[in-house]
C-alpha cells in the first residue's frame, strides 16, 4: 500500500511540475500574441469622396444614389451620423465623418438644396453657409493576402449598447463573473438546450471561443479543450474583460464573401448593411450576434427564414432579460432583415480598377505592408461614372447583339479628367464584374485613325506651311517604304475626294490626304509627335504607321488624348491620389504633375478640327443623341477587316476611350463610328458633361474666310465663316463681298456646312 | 528525464516569448519627391513608379512662345527668392458668405488691379469665394504650418473643384517652389498663364514665379526673360 502511494505522490508531484511548466508555457502564448499587434489587416481601398459646395453640377439622382451605396437610412427626421431625409429638392443628412490625408472632415448636419442638376445651397444645421464638404468615401476593395481574412478593427465604446447586451445574454450569460470557464453556464447551457429541444446556448465561454479563434486549431479533443480552459483563464488573469470583449468582437467569424473571410462586428456591419458598426439598430444587431453561432446556417442573404427567426430570439432574449421593453422587442422584431443586396455598389464590384490599383501600389509597397497594415488607399475613382460607363456599354451591346458576330465582340474602357489626369472609370470587359483580363490596361491593338490627330498637330505646328484652310490632295497614290514593300493606302469608302481642306481630312478621316501630309511631314516626325504625347511605345518610322498601324492599350490612347484635352500639357495617369497608415497618418501621394509639350495655339486648332468631326465629320451621329450645345471633341478608329473598333474624344470635364473588338482578333461588323462611339456617345448622354471650351491662346486669331475659296473675307459677307489661325497664318482679309466663285471641289464641304 | 523535458518545455516557453514578430515599418513616400521623375527623393523612396507616362524634364520639346518675341535678357534683377508667405486674400473668410455666388469660382470677372502687386503676392483683382477660397485659405495654413504635402494635397482638391481657376495653379506651383521643385513650379505656372487671360496681375505674378523657378533650374538667362514679361504685364 506504502509505495504505491509514495508512487502515486511522486507521479502527481511530477505531473502538477509539468502543469505548472505547460502553464508557464501556455502564458508566454498567450501574452505574446495578445499585448503584440492582434490582426493583419489587409489595405482598403476608397473611391473618391464626394464633394458638396453650391454651383456643384451634381443631379439629385446621382447623389441619392451615392448615399444608397454608402448605407445612408432614410429617416423623416435626420437623427444621428449615416441618416438622410429627403424632402422635394431639400436634402438634408448627417455625415460620418473621415480622416483624409488633408485632414479630418467632421461628421456633421448638412443641408443640401438642389435645382436643376446643380448643388444651389448647402448649409450647416444653424442655417449658415457651409462653403465646402465632402461625403466620406465608399470603399471599393482590398488588399487581400493568401489566407483572405478581412476585418475592420472596432473599438468597444463604437459599438451600439445592445451589442454587448446581446453578445452576452446569448453567448455567455455570466461573461462578467467568471473567471474564463463557467462550470455554472456549461451546466446551463445543457439544461436550457435539452429542455427546448434546440441548441439555443453553447457551453463555452466568450473568452474560450475567443482562445479557441485566436490561438488554438480547429481539432475537438478532450486536450485541447483542456488546453482552451487554461489558456481563457490565463487570458482573463493578464487583461481585463472588456478588453477581451473588444477581441472577441474584432475575431468572431461571421461569414465568407467569396475567396475573403469576414471576420469581427466591424466589417460584419459594412457587409452586410452598408453602415458602421455604430449606427446599427436593435434589430440589426440582433441578427449579427445570432450569426455567431453559424455564420453559413444563419446566413440571411442566402437563408433568410432561418436568420429572421434567429433574429427574433436573440431580441426576445434580450427583452427576457430586461436590456429592452416588449414593446421595444415587439417593434424590432416587425422589422425586416434589412440586408444589403450584394453587387450593387459593393466590396469587389469593380475588379478593372482594382487591378489598376493594385499594379501600381505594388510598384511602391511590398506586399506584406499592403496585406497586413491597414493601409487606406485613396483613389479618384468615381462610382457614378462607373456605373453610367457600364450601364451606355450594355445598352449599346444589346442594341448590337442582333448583329453577327456580336456576341464575341469584348471592350475596354476608360474615363479620366483631362483637366486633372486622374483615373475615373475603368472598363476591363464587356462583363464588367468579371475579374479576368483587363482589356482596358492589356489589350494592345492597332489604333487606326485615333493616329491621326498626331499628324495634324505636326502639320498645324508649322503655321507658315499648314493651316486649317490649306488645300490637301485626296488621291490614289503608292510608294515604296524602307522595309520594301509597296504601300498602297485607301480611303475607307475606296473613293478619292479630290481637293479638301485640310481640316477635313481629319473631320471626314480621309486615308489618302492624310497619309500625304504624313509623309510631306515625314514619319519620324509623326512617332516623335506622338512621343511626345505620352506615347511610349516605339514603332518603326513606316508609312503604314500613318494609318495606325501600330497598336496601344485603351489607357494608352487616353493618355494621348489626354495631352490633345489638356491644352498640350502632358500629365501622367493617375488613379491613386494618396495612402494613409492604418491609424491616419500621411504616407505617401501621388501629386498631380505636368508637363507642357505643345504649343497651345497648335492643341487649339487641332482640337477645332477635331470638334468639326463630331459637328460634321464621322463623329456627327454624336449630335442625334446629345444637345447641340455640347461641344464635342473626338476621333474615330477602325483598324482592318473591322478587327478594332475605336472611339476617343472629350469634353472640357470628361475623356473617353472606348474600344470594341474580338480577343481572337477576328472581324467584327463594327467601325469606330457604328460600335465604340454609340458605347461613349450613350455615356456623354448619361454624363452630361460640360461644353469643351479651350481658351484662345494669345497667338491665335479668329479670321473671316469664305467658305469655298478658303479667301479672306469679312464678317457679314454671306458666305464668311469664322476660323481660327495662328497669327500671321491667316489669309489676307478681303475687304469686301465680292463676287462668289463656286468651286468644284468644294461641293461637297459646302453641303457639310449646310447640315 | 522528465527535467529533461521540462526545461525544454521551459525553454520553448522563454524562446516563444522573446520572438515576437517584428512587423515591418512601411517606407513613407515623400508627397515631395515624386513618384514618377526626379532623384531627390529620401534614399527610403521607392522606385520609381511606371505610370503609363512619365514626365521627363525637357525632352528636347521645344514649345512656341505665343506670339511675344524673344526679349533681351536682362539681368539686373537679382532678387532674392522670397518664401511666399505673405498671400493674403481680401477679404478674409469670414466677412465674406458665399450666398449669392453660385457657381462664380470659375469666371471671376476680371477687373482692374487695384496696384502693384508685392512680390509674391496677389492684387485685390484675384478674388474668391466659396469653396475656393475656403481650400485656397486651408492650403495656407498648412503651408504656414510646415506642411507642404497637405497644402499641395488641399490645392489639388480645390483643382478638381475649380479646374479652370489659374490661381489655384500658382498657389500649387508656389508650394511645389516651396518644396524645391522648381520645373514643376514652372509647368504649374505656364499651365496657368494659359488659363489667366485678361487677368493682368495674376499674369505678372505667374511670369515672376516662372522667372524664380527658372533662377532655381540654373536658367538665369530664361528667367530674366521671365522678369521681362512680369514687368509688361503690369
Amino acid at each position: 500500500m506504502r509505495p504505491w502511494l509514495a508512487w502515486g505522490l511522486k507521479l502527481g508531484l511530477v505531473g502538477l511540475v509539468i502543469l505548472a511548466g505547460f502553464a508557464v508555457y501556455l502564458d508566454a502564448v498567450v501574452q505574446e500574441k495578445f499585448s503584440g499587434k492582434r490582426w493583419t489587416v489587409p489595405a482598403k481601398v476608397y473611391a473618391r469622396p464626394l464633394e458638396l459646395f453650391v454651383g456643384q453640377k451634381l443631379a439629385k439622382d446621382d447623389f441619392l444614389r451615392e448615399l444608397d451605396a454608402l448605407g445612408y437610412r432614410r429617416e423623416s427626421t435626420v437623427n444621428g451620423p449615416g441618416a438622410v431625409s429627403v424632402a422635394g429638392n431639400n436634402i438634408e443628412l448627417n455625415s460620418r465623418g473621415f480622416q483624409f490625408y488633408e485632414g479630418a472632415e467632421p461628421a456633421r448636419k448638412v443641408r443640401v438644396r438642389f435645382s436643376g442638376d446643380y448643388v444651389a445651397g448647402l448649409t450647416q444645421a444653424d442655417g449658415s453657409n457651409l462653403a465646402v464638404a465632402r461625403l466620406e468615401p465608399m470603399l471599393i476593395g482590398g488588399l487581400y493576402p493568401a489566407h483572405q481574412e478581412d476585418r475592420i478593427l472596432i473599438k468597444l465604446d463604437q459599438v451600439p449598447a445592445y451589442l454587448i447586451d446581446a453578445l452576452v445574454a446569448v453567448e455567455d450569460r455570466d461573461y462578467f463573473e467568471h473567471f474564463g470557464v463557467s462550470p455554472k453556464g456549461i451546466a446551463r447551457a445543457l439544461w436550457i438546450n435539452a429542455s427546448s429541444g434546440r441548441l439555443v446556448q453553447g457551453g463555452s465561454t466568450l473568452t474560450q471561443q475567443l482562445v479557441k479563434n485566436f490561438y488554438l486549431t480547429n481539432e475537438r479533443t478532450l486536450l485541447r479543450k483542456g488546453t482552451e480552459a487554461m489558456m481563457a483563464v490565463l487570458l482573463e488573469l493578464h487583461y481585463d474583460k472588456r478588453e477581451i470583449l473588444e477581441a472577441y468582437m474584432n475575431e468572431v467569424f461571421l461569414g465568407q464573401d467569396g475567396q475573403r473571410a469576414v471576420h469581427g462586428f466591424g466589417l460584419a456591419s459594412q457587409y452586410f448593411f452598408s453602415q458602421p458598426v455604430s449606427e446599427l439598430k436593435l434589430e440589426q444587431v440582433a441578427l449579427l450576434v445570432g450569426m455567431v453561432k453559424g455564420p453559413t446556417y444563419f446566413n440571411p442573404r442566402r437563408n433568410p427564414e432561418r436568420a429572421l427567426a434567429r433574429r427574433n430570439l436573440v431580441i426576445d432574449l434580450l427583452a427576457e432579460q430586461g436590456s429592452i421593453t416588449p414593446e421595444e422587442a415587439a417593434t424590432a422584431k416587425e422589422k425586416p432583415l434589412g440586408v444589403t443586396s450584394r453587387g450593387s455598389m459593393a466590396d469587389s464590384s469593380f475588379p478593372a480598377f482594382l487591378d489598376l490599383v493594385k499594379r501600381q501600389l505594388r510598384e511602391d509597397y511590398r506586399e506584406q505592408d499592403l496585406t497586413e497594415e491597414g493601409l487606406r488607399i485613396f483613389t479618384s475613382f468615381d462610382p457614378i461614372l462607373q456605373l453610367k460607363a457600364e450601364e451606355a456599354l450594355a445598352e449599346t451591346l444589346k442594341r448590337l447583339a442582333g448583329r453577327k458576330g456580336v456576341d464575341e465582340v469584348q471592350a475596354g474602357m476608360v474615363v479620366t479628367n483631362p483637366e486633372t489626369g486622374e483615373i475615373q472609370a475603368l472598363i476591363g470587359s464587356r462583363q464588367p464584374r468579371f475579374a479576368g483580363f483587363n482589356r482596358a490596361l492589356d489589350a494592345v491593338r492597332p489604333i487606326g485613325s485615333l493616329i491621326k490627330p498626331a499628324i495634324y498637330l505636326s502639320a498645324l505646328e508649322r503655321p507658315s506651311q499648314y493651316t486649317l484652310t490649306s488645300w490637301l490632295e485626296d488621291e490614289p497614290f503608292s510608294i515604296k517604304g524602307q522595309d520594301g514593300q509597296v504601300w498602297t493606302p485607301q480611303n475607307y469608302d475606296r473613293k478619292a475626294h479630290g481637293t479638301i481642306y485640310l481640316y477635313q481630312g481629319l473631320a471626314q478621316s480621309y486615308n489618302l490626304s492624310t497619309a500625304k501630309l504624313g509623309l510631306e511631314i515625314g514619319v519620324p516626325n509623326v512617332l516623335k509627335t506622338l512621343e511626345r504625347l505620352g506615347v511610349e511605345r516605339k514603332w518603326p518610322a513606316y508609312p503604314s504607321m500613318l494609318l495606325g498601324a501600330g497598336a496601344l492599350t485603351p489607357m494608352e490612347v487616353a493618355g494621348m488624348y489626354q495631352t490633345l484635352a489638356n491644352g498640350g500639357f502632358n500629365t501622367p495617369l493617375r488613379g491613386i491620389r494618396s495612402v494613409l497608415t492604418a491609424d491616419g497618418e500621411p504616407l505617401g501621394r501621388y501629386p498631380f504633375k505636368i508637363q507642357q509639350r505643345f504649343d497651345p495655339g497648335a492643341i487649339y486648332l487641332v482640337q477645332n478640327a477635331m470638334q468639326r468631326t463630331m459637328r460634321e465629320g464621322t463623329g456627327r451621329s454624336v449630335y442625334s443623341q446629345l444637345p447641340s450645345s455640347l461641344n464635342l471633341a473626338g476621333k474615330t478608329g477602325t483598324s482592318n477587316d473591322s478587327r478594332d473598333s475605336w472611339f476617343a474624344g472629350f469634353s472640357q470635364d470628361l475623356l473617353s476611350v472606348v474600344w470594341l473588338g474580338r480577343d481572337d482578333n477576328g472581324p467584327t461588323p463594327l467601325t469606330g463610328a457604328t460600335g465604340a462611339l454609340q458605347v461613349w456617345t450613350g455615356f456623354m448622354r448619361k454624363a452630361d458633361p460640360l461644353p469643351l471650351d479651350m481658351p484662345m491662346p494669345d497667338n491665335v486669331t479668329q479670321a473671316w474666310v469664305d467658305r469655298q475659296t478658303g479667301l479672306g473675307s469679312a464678317s457679314g459677307c454671306p458666305n464668311a465663316v469664322q476660323m481660327p489661325y495662328i497669327r500671321g497664318s491667316e489669309p489676307a482679309p478681303g475687304s469686301a463681298c465680292g463676287i462668289q466663285a463656286p468651286v468644284e471641289s468644294v461641293m461637297d464641304w459646302v453641303k457639310g456646312w449646310l447640315e | 528525464m522528465n527535467k529533461k523535458w521540462l526545461a525544454t518545455m521551459l525553454a520553448t516557453a522563454v524562446l516563444s516569448g522573446c520572438s515576437t514578430v517584428p512587423q515591418g515599418s512601411i517606407p513613407v513616400i515623400d508627397a515631395g519627391s515624386p513618384l514618377s521623375s526626379g532623384g531627390s527623393g529620401p534614399s527610403t523612396s521607392p522606385a520609381p513608379a511606371a505610370t503609363p507616362q512619365r514626365i521627363e524634364e525637357d525632352s528636347g520639346v521645344v514649345v512656341m512662345v505665343p506670339q511675344g518675341a524673344v526679349s533681351t535678357p536682362l539681368q539686373t534683377d537679382s532678387q532674392p527668392i522670397t518664401s511666399s508667405g505673405g498671400l493674403t486674400f481680401d477679404p478674409p473668410v469670414s466677412s465674406q458668405p458665399s450666398a449669392p455666388s453660385q457657381g462664380s469660382f470659375g469666371s471671376s470677372a476680371p477687373s482692374v488691379p487695384s496696384g502693384i502687386p508685392s512680390s509674391g503676392g496677389l492684387a485685390a483683382d484675384e478674388q474668391l469665394d466659396g469653396p475656393v477660397l475656403a481650400l485656397l485659405t486651408t492650403a495656407q495654413q498648412q503651408q504656414g504650418g510646415g506642411d507642404l504635402n497637405g497644402a499641395a494635397s488641399s490645392l489639388e482638391r480645390a483643382q478638381r473643384i475649380a479646374p479652370r481657376e489659374p490661381q489655384v495653379l500658382y498657389r500649387l506651383a508656389e508650394v511645389r517652389m516651396a518644396q524645391g521643385d522648381a520645373a514643376q513650379a514652372e509647368q504649374l505656372a505656364r499651365r496657368g498663364l494659359t488659363q489667366a487671360s485678361g487677368r493682368p496681375a495674376l499674369q505678372a505674378s505667374l511670369w515672376d514665379l516662372i522667372a524664380r523657378a527658372r533662377e532655381g533650374q540654373g536658367d538665369p538667362a530664361g528667367a530674366a526673360q521671365a522678369r521681362e514679361r512680369a514687368r509688361v504685364n503690369l
